[in-house]
């Protein structure tokens, strides 16, 4: 196993390296002048456009211009982005830790439920359980997160008053600047308990609940109706069938064995999903005002934020190959024929 | 927690009916007022947006203010008094202004505020200079030009001696000598040139106050500023923070404050694009005020606990369409390929008189004002708005008649763009909904009249909206004008000087409109002074160098439980934002 894993990450360098230039060539559609502005912050540097495209070679030929842009970037210069007002590192330093948290408080949940109820819908074809779970597959399917997630405002928030949008109250908001409070993780969920403020910690739980349920409902629908077609297409194979015949419990049927082999393409489902979490959610961050990094990534390709678009679309690659790296791990540790394969 | 748990089991079809009915008072030492735009920049010679001006008047104090809701009756601040003729603190020739200041005040960091400290604000005010920012509001009466640099960017060789001769301490009084009688200044230092501290901007590596490096701090970048987003002022609040992630501002009242504290400890500004999250926000307490643009009015009639006040007079002119003469097209996504070739248009698109004339006929004046804005304004006739003297009420106005439009499209460029046809982007500022239906309007209306007229438009964010109209990159932009003092010299300069706001941007030059403003500006016949503004809006009617579209009223939602609020038409972002100093909560 830690063969393959070596092996799978020794080959990262170079998936990522086919991203970016892929991503560098698809600026090369933008004229020269059009990819100096990226390093053009103020409108009277203009005059100096000409020595700008001179600096960074903007005129020479795809690869050395490659080679000169992968040095900056590795030596942290992604840019300036205007719709953050800062470095694009510092932006991505700063709006990627709360979609992380989103992120990890919302896949597990999908994750759980969509396994589970999906493998229940299988076993229970065309009983109640498996119409309810496709009902709420289809809906999940159909409704725009933009209604949901406003529906659920009104209801929780509107109404209710318990689930704020935003990242906290001002409250946290002050606690969470002050000199006393270490940011351990920049997590801040963790951070509050790990300060132990644990009243802050609710806060921000309790902020994150309705965009977490808004992803939970729409996201889980895929993964139920996956799970479910491939466990059924499992229960119905030969060696279920040898299996009952031998008189193993259908407990032991349906966990040892049909849901190992009905996992793999779940496991190909997840890692996506996950990715499309990191990667932020836009619609949901907008609605609930959640300073992710989706939000940032909207707005900086609605203004053309050139840097912010591809700084933002780096991480989404990066977190893409890191995410099927794990994935292919996940498939060995599942499936044994592709260690032995390997 | 028990939250958590309910919220996993709760059915939606039995909910109570509770609670956006009106309750106690929701953070009672807060005041939260959620709006759509992010500010440009903290400091006061910079920004020249109402986001950040909101924020400035807010932690810096003028030398005196507009008492109340009056654009007229000033109270002092810093000063002790306000100067006039009669109690002697105007010369008779109308150029010396004494100005007596006050003793004791201190800025947020603790240090005493002293004499030298306000003249270093003035001078700072007027030369850091930058394009198009508000310098010129003090240049012209102090030194007697608007900016400090001449058409080759170069700076002007006797700007420093100017200045110095301009401001000086004499004693504990700050002396102004004018350049000639000018009526407006006592309205300008109402709103600008705010104190802040010559010695915090020296430990912070701003300018030192010399002639030796004012010149490396002239016209530079938002960003190098230690005010980009700091500040040490005198005023009711401090600034804690500004938060460029979440689009907050958070202030906290200074207690040290030379008047008695503000009541509302910590006002929070926050930047909520979506409505729909605003006005959730107002109901459930958490926001106290919110921006809501005319369209949006009937969504906020009757909710339980939200106060609507409506027909406030305004000193603005807003929307106005705006067009650029000479398009900026370097790196430029807004006008498509930059040639008259079907899919693009070139640089000097908007310098054909007929082109501007054709979108003057091709807008829907009446349906706007009375769809949009419920019918709340009239049409504008001119730049400057109904409430100001030199307003002509009888000038001629454009109305919509598409045979007109197409005429005039017919003649433009020789017959080229009837043939060619043109595609670009309109660009209004994200959030903004009059200013949005305003370009949707255009789109309709122009691509309807020929299918080769392409029209896109695209929200943008304010901060980049503004950049990217200071770099002439808009072929056509809407946006509005808000008076910075209450005269028509400030509708009138900034709109139609060729050294204004917007006119250097869309490179848009008339010597004759040039010398009327100018000729205006120092009559002080008012019977005169209204004859040039007439004349002036004649002009304006000719050359169209922008659409001025509407002359409207506001309304403001904010939560009953807010008091104290009074509507002063020159404050920036009135009637949303205010002077939160008289603000409580009750």
């Amino acid at each position: 196993m830690l063969k393959f894993i070596l092996k799978r990450l020794a080959f990262l360098p170079f998936v990522l390296f086919g991203v970016t230039a892929l991503l560098f060539s698809c600026l090369q559609f933008l004229s020269p002048e059009m990819r100096a502005a990226l390093y053009v912050k103020d409108p009277r540097q203009l005059s100096q456009l000409d020595a700008v495209i001179e600096k960074y070679g903007l005129r020479k030929p795809l690869p050395v211009q490659y080679g000169i842009w992968l040095k900056q970037v590795a030596h942290g210069d992604l840019g300036y982005s205007e719709t953050a007002k800062m470095p694009v590192a510092d932006a991505i330093r700063s709006f990627f830790p709360a979609t992380f948290e989103l992120t990890l408080v919302t896949f597990f949940p999908i994750m759980i439920v969509g396994v589970f109820f999906g493998v229940l819908s299988a076993v229970y074809r065309d009983k109640f359980i498996d119409h309810l779970t496709r009902f709420v597959a289809i809906t999940g399917y159909s409704l725009p997160s933009f209604v949901l997630g406003l529906g659920l405002l009104m209801v929780f928030y509107g109404r209710l008053h318990w689930f704020p949008p935003g990242r906290y109250t001002l409250d946290t908001d002050m606690l969470v600047h002050s000199d006393a409070f270490r940011h351990w993780t920049g997590l801040l969920t963790l951070d509050c308990l790990l300060n132990r403020q644990w009243a802050a910690a609710l806060d921000v739980a309790e902020h994150m609940v309705l965009p977490a349920a808004t992803l939970l409902y729409i996201s889980v629908a895929l993964l139920l109706r996956i799970t479910r077609s491939s466990m059924l297409e499992e229960l119905t194979k030969d060696y279920v069938r040898t299996a009952r015949a031998k008189g193993l419990p259908e407990r032991v049927i349906i966990r040892k064995h049909a849901l190992a082999n009905a996992l793999i393409p779940v496991v190909t489902l997840s890692s996506l999903l996950f990715i499309g979490l990191l990667g932020g959610v836009v619609i949901t961050e907008t609605v609930f005002d959640f300073p992710g990094i989706g939000r940032w990534g909207v707005q900086a390709a609605q203004q053309l934020d050139i840097p912010g678009v591809l700084g933002s679309t780096m991480l989404a690659a990066f977190l893409f190959v890191t995410a099927n790296l794990i994935s292919d791990i996940l498939y060995a540790v599942v499936d044994p024929r592709i260690r032995v394969g390997n | 927690m028990i939250r958590l748990l309910l919220c996993a089991c709760l059915p939606l079809a039995g909910l109570p009916a509770a609670a956006w009915a009106a309750g106690p008072v929701k953070n009672p030492d807060t005041y939260t007022y959620v709006t759509i735009s992010d500010a440009d920049s903290m400091d006061p010679a910079w920004a020249y947006d109402s986001a950040s001006d909101l924020i400035i008047l807010n932690v810096y104090d003028t030398l005196w203010t507009f008492d109340k809701g009056s654009t007229e009756k000033l109270v002092p601040l810093i000063a002790t008094k306000i100067p006039s003729k009669e109690n002697g603190l105007i010369s008779p020739d109308g150029k010396t202004y004494t100005i007596p200041l006050r003793r004791g005040v201190k800025f947020h960091d603790g240090a005493l505020m002293t004499p030298e400290d306000v003249r270093y604000s003035i001078l700072r005010f007027m030369l850091l200079d930058r394009a198009a920012g508000p310098s010129s509001l003090l240049l012209e009466p102090l030194l007697g030009y608007p900016t400090t640099r001449d058409e080759a960017d170069k700076i002007l060789p006797h700007v420093w001696e100017d200045a110095q001769r301009a401001v000086t301490v004499r004693g504990d009084n700050l002396v102004l000598r004018l350049k000639r009688p000018y009526a407006p200044i006592l309205s300008i230092l109402a709103t600008w040139a705010p104190v802040l501290s010559k010695q915090w901007a020296v430990a912070h590596k701003d300018w030192d106050g010399t002639e030796a490096t004012w010149a490396k701090f002239n016209n530079s970048a938002k960003e190098q500023s230690p005010f980009f987003e700091r500040e040490d002022g005198t005023g009711p609040f401090k600034l804690d923070r500004w938060d460029r992630r979440t689009q907050e501002f958070l202030l906290e009242r200074f207690d040290g404050y030379w008047r008695a504290p503000a009541k509302i400890k910590y006002v929070v500004v926050k930047g909520v694009n979506e409505f729909g999250t605003r006005k959730l926000m107002l109901m459930a307490g958490d926001a106290d005020a919110i921006y809501a643009d005319r369209p949006l009015w009937s969504q906020l009639q009757g909710l339980p606990g939200v106060k609507i006040i409506d027909d406030l007079p305004t000193m603005e002119n807003d929307p106005v369409v705006f067009f650029t003469f000479k398009v900026n097209t370097v790196g430029n996504s807004y006008t498509g390929s930059g040639k008259l070739d079907g899919d693009g248009i070139p640089p000097d698109f908007f310098a054909d008189k007929d082109v501007r004339k054709g979108f003057a006929y091709a807008f829907d004046y009446k349906d706007f004002i009375g769809d949009v804005l419920h019918g709340k304004g009239t049409q504008a006739t001119g730049s400057i708005p109904a409430s100001m003297p030199g307003h002509n009420p009888n000038q001629r106005t454009y109305h919509l008649d598409l045979a007109k439009a197409a005429a005039h499209f017919k003649k433009a460029f020789g017959g080229q763009v009837w043939e060619k046809g043109f595609h670009f982007t309109i660009a209004y500022n994200s959030g903004n909904m009059p200013r949005e239906t305003v370009c949707q309007i255009i789109k309709r209306n122009i691509e309807g009249l020929n299918p080769k007229f392409k029209i896109d438009v695209r929200s943008v964010e304010w901060p980049t909206f503004l950049d990217a109209q200071k770099d002439s990159k808009l072929p056509i932009f809407v946006l509005g004008w808000n008076a910075d003092y209450p005269d028509p010299h400030n509708f009138a300069f900034p709109l139609l000087h060729s050294k204004g706001d917007y006119p250097p941007y869309q490179h848009f030059k008339d010597p004759e409109m040039d010398r009327i403003i100018e000729q205006a500006n120092v009559e002080t016949n008012p019977a005169k002074r209204k004859q040039l503004y007439y004349k002036l809006q004649a002009l304006e009617y000719e050359e169209v160098p922008h659409l001025n579209l509407v002359d409207e009223v506001r309304y403001r939602t904010q939560r009953d439980w807010v008091k104290g609020w009074v509507n002063n038409p020159v404050f920036p972002d009135a009637p949303y934002g205010s002077y939160f100093y008289t603000l409580y909560k009750q």
